[in-house]
């Protein structure tokens, strides 16, 4: 069981992380796009399509990535002062409240949509002869599929943390701000921060 | 349970919230305008238990339509939530507008990591020593520009607090100006374009984001001129507060070409040019001198250049304006205020550099007064020659003359202050300012002007941003290899990998955060069609339009209640969930969505400095001396939070500072 969930986590991150290089492409392929449009003068009918699709793969498969990594805004007045228990007793009844009855909505209702998109082998129509969109249509339950998995995921993290009374951690992964990074970067330690204070406890002695 | 302040508040706030929507609620006839607001008031109190929101959204907005499609029809209310909701998720997966958001995500990262701040906050300090409270003023410079490229709070602000803070520290400014500096600066990202804010608010409120972006220009930099005018003014006034720069801090090494030349001439640009010509020059490599003076007139060759374009685009649309339509004649108008623009960006740091010479101690600058007399006359005479060749063409407009006037005088001034380690600092501003600068610039002059939309620029922008982090970590491995002997494959080689580290790792934060803004329009696009379905809308523009207030007094209601939620709320969710219910009212009292758009953005930057979930502060905090303490901090952002209202005040009643550079380019 617990060999499971840790699969499932690492899946979700994995997965995540492969269709993050998503963005990579999308930059190229718009650069070339510009170059090729004033430059080349050849734009290509299929591109706008293209950059659509990339985006939305981007953000939709992330979610899931995105959920294991506690990255979803959440609203963080009152979280951050709740005690672990706390926090996993309302998380745990909000992922069965809302959680779970939008993601199943959001993977059912995707999976007949791209089902539909399937059946006619439907094409984009933007422009003429445009590109087949039934395989971006198949983003919306395939995504919603990842984030159910992970969901379940987080469900288990807060029955752990409600008979542990603390947080299983979460494994590493890059941050925005990476305080130790930084520091790193600017090869600044912690003893130069330390010897700062005697400038602080100066101005103070002055008033 | 022992409850602590903060918890007891919390709930006050949402015992207030909750406790009248129940009292008023008419019990015995719930209409589904009543479950509308119902659940407004359930989703400010849901969102403050904490459950991440684009889940929250999600399952709120599924249960209500639910409700309303079952009021409808029972029978067929399952199938038609699905549909509703797979259509707004679709929706949001083909926006063409919220795609340049992962972009400019990207390029922020990539710029992040090429790791320039330092070089960046090292030279302008050094361009600015000679103004009052000149490190302060550096630090804001080095995050507006930081800011403006990353969009970055929290990563610029713990930059600058390990860089900036300590050398301000250490130079005995005073704690709280030090901290204020550093925070508000790091938040200036926020509103300045590229941001993302702008974006997220074009596409809930289908503003175009190119006149949000050319209106968000002048109050941003406006900002960004209040914090400076603001440091300088208290650094006169109480110049114990922000002591001057010790000579040796402000010391620049000199190379040896530069050392032996400076003894025979003070002025740079005479002593090149005598190098040059033979005379004085003995021993020094022809070619050195050569690319010397050729950045030292690198200046005045732009400004020539700028000036010189823009003699074309003045003068020619004299003809061409009659025979071609409007459209021309604004596209024609545009192009030279976009130069003026630059022109006026890039002369920003000479002439604070000119200040600086103003500035400095007597005795240096008496020294300066004698003017090398040849230089004076050679710089305009380049300019004027120029510009006397095209009077001959066609009559110019007086303004033109005048910043003509201005610029060659500029440069004059320059080229007289010009000594060596003048021209050094203007080096290491060549490598680490302008580039920035110039793809900044870029990127934001290609959207205003029209020539790319925001996702097209944005994805240049980072395949820019990537050349930029290539460049630098190359010339940083180079120099390093220099000195160990390392051969160039090995440069190359180790460049590309940490490259590729970079590229990773950018990669994998803007998918996170793409993934979390864009999940947050899915989870909405499902809670506003409720909202809408159930008729809250309605109710809530019957209820507004009923208490009969004038413009001003919405606009001050409106923009108090999202400082409000500021307070709890992250700026995506407030953008996200509340905007929609503010943008049909705007009409009604005939308020421009884009103005309103750039009141927002204003006073949510405030909220980024509002006590006591400014996030800057605790970023700050992160990476301080154990002795500065979170009040200091906060006190030392109270000034600048009350210049972001000033801003904001001067915004409202001069809506001209926003609204004149979109009407200049689209006739709005």
């Amino acid at each position: 069981m617990q060999k499971l969930l840790l699969f499932i986590d690492k899946l979700s991150t994995w997965v995540g992380q492969a269709f993050s290089f998503c963005i990579v492409v999308l930059t190229l392929h718009i650069s070339w796009e510009v170059f090729s449009r004033y430059v080349l003068d050849a734009p290509r009918a299929w591109a706008f399509d293209f950059m659509i699709m990339m985006y939305g793969t981007l953000f939709m498969m992330a979610g899931a990535y995105a959920l294991s990594k506690n990255s979803h805004v959440r609203g963080d007045v009152l979280y951050g002062f709740f005690r672990p228990r706390t926090q996993a007793t309302l998380d745990l009844t909000l992922y069965f409240v809302f959680f779970i009855p939008g993601v199943i909505a959001l993977t059912y209702a995707g999976y007949t949509y791209a089902a539909d998109s399937w059946r006619i082998s439907e094409h984009s129509t933007i422009t003429y002869e445009g590109p087949p969109i039934y395989p971006f249509k198949t983003v919306i339950p395939l995504a919603g599929a990842f984030l159910m998995a992970q969901g379940i995921v987080e469900i288990v993290r807060c029955i752990i943390c409600l008979k542990q009374g603390e947080w299983p951690s979460r494994q590493l992964d890059v941050e925005e701000v990476d305080v130790d990074k930084l520091k790193e970067e600017l090869h600044v330690k912690d003893e130069d921060i330390q010897k700062l204070d005697k400038y602080v406890v100066q101005q103070e002695r002055h008033k | 349970m022992k409850l602590r302040k903060e918890l007891w508040f919390g709930f006050a706030l949402m015992a207030i919230i909750i406790t009248p929507s129940l009292v008023f609620m008419p019990w015995g006839n719930i209409t589904n305008g009543h479950l509308g607001l119902l659940m407004l008031a359930l989703i400010v109190v849901a969102i403050m238990l904490g459950f991440p929101t684009a889940f929250t959204l999600m399952g709120m907005g599924v249960f209500f339509s639910w409700l309303y499609y079952r009021s409808v029809d029972p029978q067929l209310a399952v199938q038609q939530v699905l549909d509703l909701f797979v259509q707004r998720t679709y929706g949001v997966m083909s926006n063409d507008v919220l795609i340049a958001i992962p972009l400019f995500l990207f390029m922020g990262y990539l710029v992040e990591r090429a790791k320039l701040i330092d070089r960046l906050f090292r030279s302008l300090h050094l361009a600015t020593a000679g103004v009052p409270g000149s490190l302060a003023v550096a630090t804001i410079v080095t995050c507006a520009i930081f800011a403006t490229a990353t969009g970055i709070v929290g990563a610029v602000v713990t930059l600058m607090g390990l860089l900036a803070f300590p050398a301000m520290l250490k130079a005995g400014y005073n704690v709280k100006i030090a901290a204020g500096a550093v925070t508000a600066g790091g938040c200036l990202g926020i509103l300045i374009p590229p941001s993302v804010l702008l974006i997220v608010y074009g596409a809930v409120a289908g503003v175009s984001v190119v006149q949000l972006y050319a209106g968000a220009f002048l109050p941003g930099f406006m900002l960004a001129g209040l914090y400076i005018g603001y440091v300088i003014l208290l650094a006169k006034w109480k110049p114990h507060l922000m002591p001057p720069l010790a000579e040796s801090e402000r010391y620049v090494p000199l190379p040896p070409l530069a050392q032996r030349l400076a003894q025979q001439n003070r002025n740079a640009l005479i002593g090149l040019w005598r190098a040059l010509t033979g005379g004085a020059g003995a021993g020094v490599a022809k070619h050195t001198v050569l690319g010397q003076f050729f950045v030292a007139l690198l200046p005045a060759l732009v400004i020539v250049a700028i000036l010189g374009v823009t003699y074309q685009a003045v003068t020619a649309p004299v003809i061409e304006a009659s025979t071609a339509g409007l459209v021309e004649a604004g596209g024609l108008v545009a192009a030279p205020v976009e130069e003026q623009e630059s022109t006026g960006l890039i002369g920003a740091p000479e002439a604070e550099a000119d200040k600086s010479g103003v500035q400095e101690p007597p005795a240096e600058g008496a020294k300066e007064v004698a003017p090398p007399p040849a230089a004076e006359a050679a710089k305009p005479e380049v300019v004027e020659t120029t510009a006397a060749a095209e009077l001959e063409r066609l009559p110019a407009p007086t303004w033109f003359w005048v910043v003509c006037g201005i610029a060659i005088a500029l440069l004059a001034i320059r080229y007289r202050r010009l000594n060596w380690q003048r021209l050094e600092i203007f080096k290491m501003l060549l490598t680490s300012f302008f580039p920035l600068a110039l793809m900044i610039l870029a990127v934001l002059g290609s959207i205003v002007v029209g020539l790319a939309t925001p996702s097209e620029a944005a994805a240049v922008g980072a395949f820019g941003g990537f050349i930029l982090a290539g460049a630098y970590r190359f010339i940083a491995y180079w120099q390093e290899g220099k000195s160990s002997g390392k051969n160039t494959g090995k440069v190359i080689w180790s460049t590309v990998k940490e490259l590729g580290v970079i590229v990773k790792e950018s990669s994998f934060l803007t998918a996170k955060t793409s993934a979390m803004v864009c999940w947050l329009f899915v989870g909405s696009g499902i809670f506003a069609a409720a909202f809408a379905l159930l008729g809250g809308q309605e109710l809530i523009e019957k209820w507004v339009l009923s208490l009969d207030m004038t413009p001003l007094q919405f606009m001050i209601l409106a923009q108090f209640i999202i400082f409000i939620l500021g307070w709890p709320l992250e700026w995506t969710e407030i953008i996200i969930i509340f905007m929609p219910i503010f943008i049909p009212l705007l009409q009604h009292f005939n308020i421009d969505p884009l103005f309103f758009g750039l009141l927002v953005a204003l006073n949510l930057q405030t909220a980024f400095l509002s006590p006591p979930v400014a996030m800057a502060a605790f970023y700050l905090k992160g990476v301080s001396p154990p002795h500065v303490t979170l009040n200091q901090i906060f006190a030392g952002m109270m000034p600048f939070m009350g210049i972001q209202v000033i801003a904001l005040i001067l915004l409202y009643t001069f809506p001209q500072i926003g609204l004149w550079l979109p009407q200049v380019f689209y006739n709005k």
